[in-house]
């Protein structure tokens, strides 16, 4: 019989952080979740320095013209920036003892989700995630009124194109319904008015430099849920965050992620002394003064949080994380870095490329015959390269055991324990196929 | 039955004969005991999604229409800009290969098509598409069918990295098979595989679809991946243009392309599902709409031929649809946002040519956007008891309307 705490501390070394490294697992167990979830919960964020110098983040001016000679090696600076900077926060999350603040941010890039593919600048891009990130277990409120002025995220949705004369309603619409409200929480009016707060604005596309252009945009009062007010973007990002629906919408999301897709759609009892034991409620509670790190521990310390019911698929970063921080590699100086980066890519997730504004999928969608094509095939190579010395230096009748506790894993199953036991001898083979079992590619 | 595939192939191989007869051998002898090939006259089912919501008063335009040319003047086509239908109708420019085919009468063209209360947003518009209910449930209306068929991992293939909603079952799902075909292990880990993929009554619902989708990445490699070293079947009668077909190699030309490979080979699969991103034109929406439409236009008509080549031309019936039309009005970026119905194809040799449905009328918008004159659910009706078999309301449940799309 597999303990609930021993299920209680591998999701929160999987879920809320990104997988164990050696040693870590065990070390967890024997301090007990609640010790576990306060260290990881209060892990902070290392001191990164000046990244953007490190890893040459640098403004490369504005793009060239068409056929010009200058455009090559602007486009060659381009590509290595982008993968400095993929590389690099993969190193951060593999890296570090307690990534929570980087899982925390990870989940952000998933909610405000933009996307390189159409910013097409690193430094845009890199300094989204680096707001994101400044905010990550911070106060929601502050997050909003940052990020609706973020270069990226308003080029991506259009917003400099929105002017008072003839509005874009592309950013107006996703500031209501994914980044703060939820669906069927606004009407169309709405989103209307809303436009036209958040009209004029000019991004600079090579610098992220965001201003308001009086001129393009609309002045006077707007209505909005029923409030008038001189709304400008940050205002009304403000305003959005500290609705009802908000305080709702962002533990749902939470919970979506770090719980399940089904938990999160549960909804609060009526009576007060039902309400008390809602996990739901709990959540929504913590998150009444918009405080991002309180709501995050009333989740992991929750019921829902330890309810077999609520496995989770890992994504495909999560994955690859959680094996590399295993296996003990690191992304920017393993054998094959942009293969790395291919293999996010193909199986659909690399970070800074989120499908669409609705960031990405979860559960099923990830579990696929290509995607356990590339995983296989994937996991072969990681572990040719990785430190397997947790397994070879255990007996071979301890090496299933160890295996459990060196990934992380709750318990395996009859069926792979089979499969175990003709590659005990052979620790890349074994630690292949569990890395590519059922009991890992899902966080029971 | 794999007589008939090797005469399909031998047929189309034309002076490679040998080469080809080859590898379908080495198919045939991977699987003596593998799945069956799909036998002749089975109807097949494309489907092809448009993502980002296709402005479908460009696509089938209303060029006669004043209210057009006043509604969204920086955006409408010219009479000599576009390819006349009838009806006032008429066809982007860009889409010379759906010209030809309305033109034989294997075009159908559903108007006006959406869901009462439009929901402006892609992820709940496509969500409503794809699982065809309005509100909000897990599986997708494919994925619902497949469940009520018997298990085969060949039974519908998304081509694609990840698993589209539309093929989400409650327990089994589609295929997903990415453009590249699929490369397994081989040797011991593959036994290895073969036994931590097994079935087990005690994984709960994540870990058994973790398995399966082990499992069945071995059995469809096993097969498909011989059938993707083939030449496509060849587009026979397609007249070819200088330069090759217009559109190029796109991706969605590469998927119907694999797809058209598979279908030669005899794959049992039933319901395929491709698509095309791009279509969120927000801004500059003319040259990007018209070389998205010309792509799609293009990919659909050689399909087509490659069908025709191989004898399962009747088989096949194609539907094209994206999560909503766009608004009438243009914005000032020279796009249209987000908007309410659009139109549906529906391509086939079984199909009933001509217009379906009615036209939105552009003088009685309702909040500057379209009517919406039909449901797609009674799209879907006519695609699941014409194409599929299946009543309705086995897969939509409390849904009885379809429309007359198929010939009998």
């Amino acid at each position: 019989m597999v303990s609930a705490e021993r299920l209680a501390i591998a999701r929160l070394v999987h879920r809320v952080g990104f997988g164990p490294k050696p040693g870590q697992f065990a070390k967890m167990l024997k301090q007990g979740f609640k010790v576990s979830a306060r260290q990881l919960l209060k892990s902070g964020l290392p001191d990164y320095g000046d990244v953007k110098t490190a890893i040459g983040i640098t403004d490369l001016g504005a793009q060239p013209k068409p056929n010009s000679e200058a455009l090559r090696p602007y486009n060659v600076a381009k590509d290595a920036q982008l993968r400095n900077m993929s590389l690099w926060w993969l190193d951060q999350m593999v890296g570090q003892e307690h990534p929570f603040v980087e899982r925390m941010t990870w989940f952000w890039h998933g909610h405000w989700a933009t996307s390189y593919s159409k910013v097409y600048e690193p430094l845009l891009m890199f300094d989204h995630i680096a707001r994101l990130r400044k905010h990550a277990i911070g106060d929601f409120s502050q997050m909003c009124e940052e990020m609706i002025l973020d270069g990226a995220l308003i080029y991506w949705l259009d917003g400099q194109l929105n002017t008072a004369s003839s509005p874009n309603e592309n950013l107006s619409r996703e500031l209501f319904e994914l980044f703060t409200l939820g669906v069927n929480q606004y009407s169309e009016t709405d989103v209307k008015e809303a436009s036209k707060a958040l009209s004029g604005m000019r991004v600079v596309k090579n610098s992220g430099l965001v201003t308001k252009e009086p001129r393009r945009s609309y002045s006077g009062t707007t209505t909005i849920l029923g409030t008038t007010a001189n709304f400008e973007s940050a205002t009304l990002a403000r305003f959005l965050s500290m609705t009802p629906a908000c305080q709702s919408f962002i533990p749902e999301r939470l919970t979506y992620r770090f719980i399940s897709p089904a938990s999160s759609m549960m909804s609060i009892p009526m009576k007060p002394a039902a309400q008390k034991k809602s996990s739901a409620y709990i959540i929504k509670q913590a998150f009444e003064t918009r405080q991002i790190l309180p709501t995050m521990e009333a989740l992991v310390f929750s019921e829902s949080f330890k309810d077999p019911i609520n496995s989770q698929v890992k994504s495909p970063v999560e994955w690859v994380v959680s094996v590399f921080r295993a296996l003990q590699i690191t992304p920017s100086t393993c054998s094959q870095p942009d293969v790395l980066l291919k293999l996010l890519d193909t199986l659909g997730q690399r970070p800074y490329f989120p499908p669409s504004v609705g960031g990405w999928p979860a559960d099923e969608a990830w579990l696929s015959v290509a995607s356990s094509q590339n995983l296989i095939r994937a996991a072969q190579v990681i572990v040719s390269e990785g430190d397997l010395s947790p397994l070879i230096k255990v007996p071979k009748q301890e090496r299933v055991d160890a295996l459990a506790d060196w990934l992380g894993v709750v318990e395996w199953s009859d069926r792979t324990r089979a499969a175990f036991d003709g590659a005990l001898r052979d620790p890349a083979r074994l630690t292949a196929l569990a890395i590519c079992s059922p009991e890992y590619l899902v966080s029971a | 039955m794999k007589d008939i595939t090797r005469r399909n192939f031998i047929k189309l191989s034309g002076a490679s004969a040998v080469a080809v007869a080859h590898s379908l051998s080495t198919y045939e002898f991977a699987h003596a005991a593998g799945p069956r090939p799909l036998p002749a006259g089975t109807p097949i089912l494309v489907i092809v999604t448009l993502n980002g919501g296709n402005d479908g008063l460009n696509t089938v335009v209303p060029y006669l229409d004043s209210n057009y040319k006043s509604l969204r003047p920086q955006l409408a086509y010219k009479e000599d800009q576009v390819l006349p239908i009838g009806d006032g109708l008429a066809l982007n420019e860009s889409m010379t290969g759906f010209k030809s085919l309305w033109d034989k009468n294997q075009l159908a063209i559903v108007r006006g098509v959406g869901y009462p209360n439009p929901d402006r947003s892609h992820f709940s518009s496509m969500a409503i598409w794809q699982s065809a209910s309005r509100t909000p449930i897990k599986t997708g209306w494919i994925g619902r069918w497949i469940e009520s068929q018997p298990e085969n991992p060949f039974l519908a293939i998304s081509l694609g990295s990840t698993l589209p909603a539309l093929f989400q079952g409650e327990k089994r799902s589609g295929t997903v098979l990415p453009l590249s075909g699929l490369v397994t292990p081989t040797g011991m880990i593959a036994k290895d595989f073969a036994k931590t993929s097994k079935k087990t009554k005690l994984d709960g619902q994540l870990s058994a679809s973790a398995a399966r989708s082990v499992r069945d990445l071995f059995t469809v490699a096993d097969v498909v991946s011989p059938i993707l070293k083939n030449p496509a079947p060849p587009a026979a009668d397609l007249p070819t243009v200088i330069g090759g077909n217009a559109g190029g190699e796109s991706n969605l030309s590469a998927q119907f392309e694999t797809v058209a490979k598979l279908i030669a080979a005899g794959v049992p699969t039933r319901v395929w599902s491709v698509s095309l991103g791009g279509f969120d034109t927000h801004a500059n929406e003319l040259s990007a709409q018209s070389l998205l439409l010309g792509t799609v236009s293009n990919s659909i008509s050689k399909f087509m031929s490659q069908m025709r080549t191989i004898g399962r031309s009747r088989d096949v019936t194609i539907m094209v649809y994206s999560e909503f039309g766009r608004r009438v009005r243009a914005n000032a970026s020279n796009g249209t946002d987000h908007g309410t119905s659009g139109p549906v194809f529906i391509i086939g040799e079984r199909v009933v040519g001509g217009f379906h449905g009615e036209q939105p009328p552009l003088n009685r918008l309702k909040d500057g956007d379209l009517a919406v004159t039909t449901d797609f659910r009674s799209v879907y009706g006519s695609v699941l008891e014409g194409v599929l078999y299946t009543p309705v309301d086995r897969v939509i449940s409390g849904w009885n309307d379809r429309l007359a799309l198929f010939t009998a």
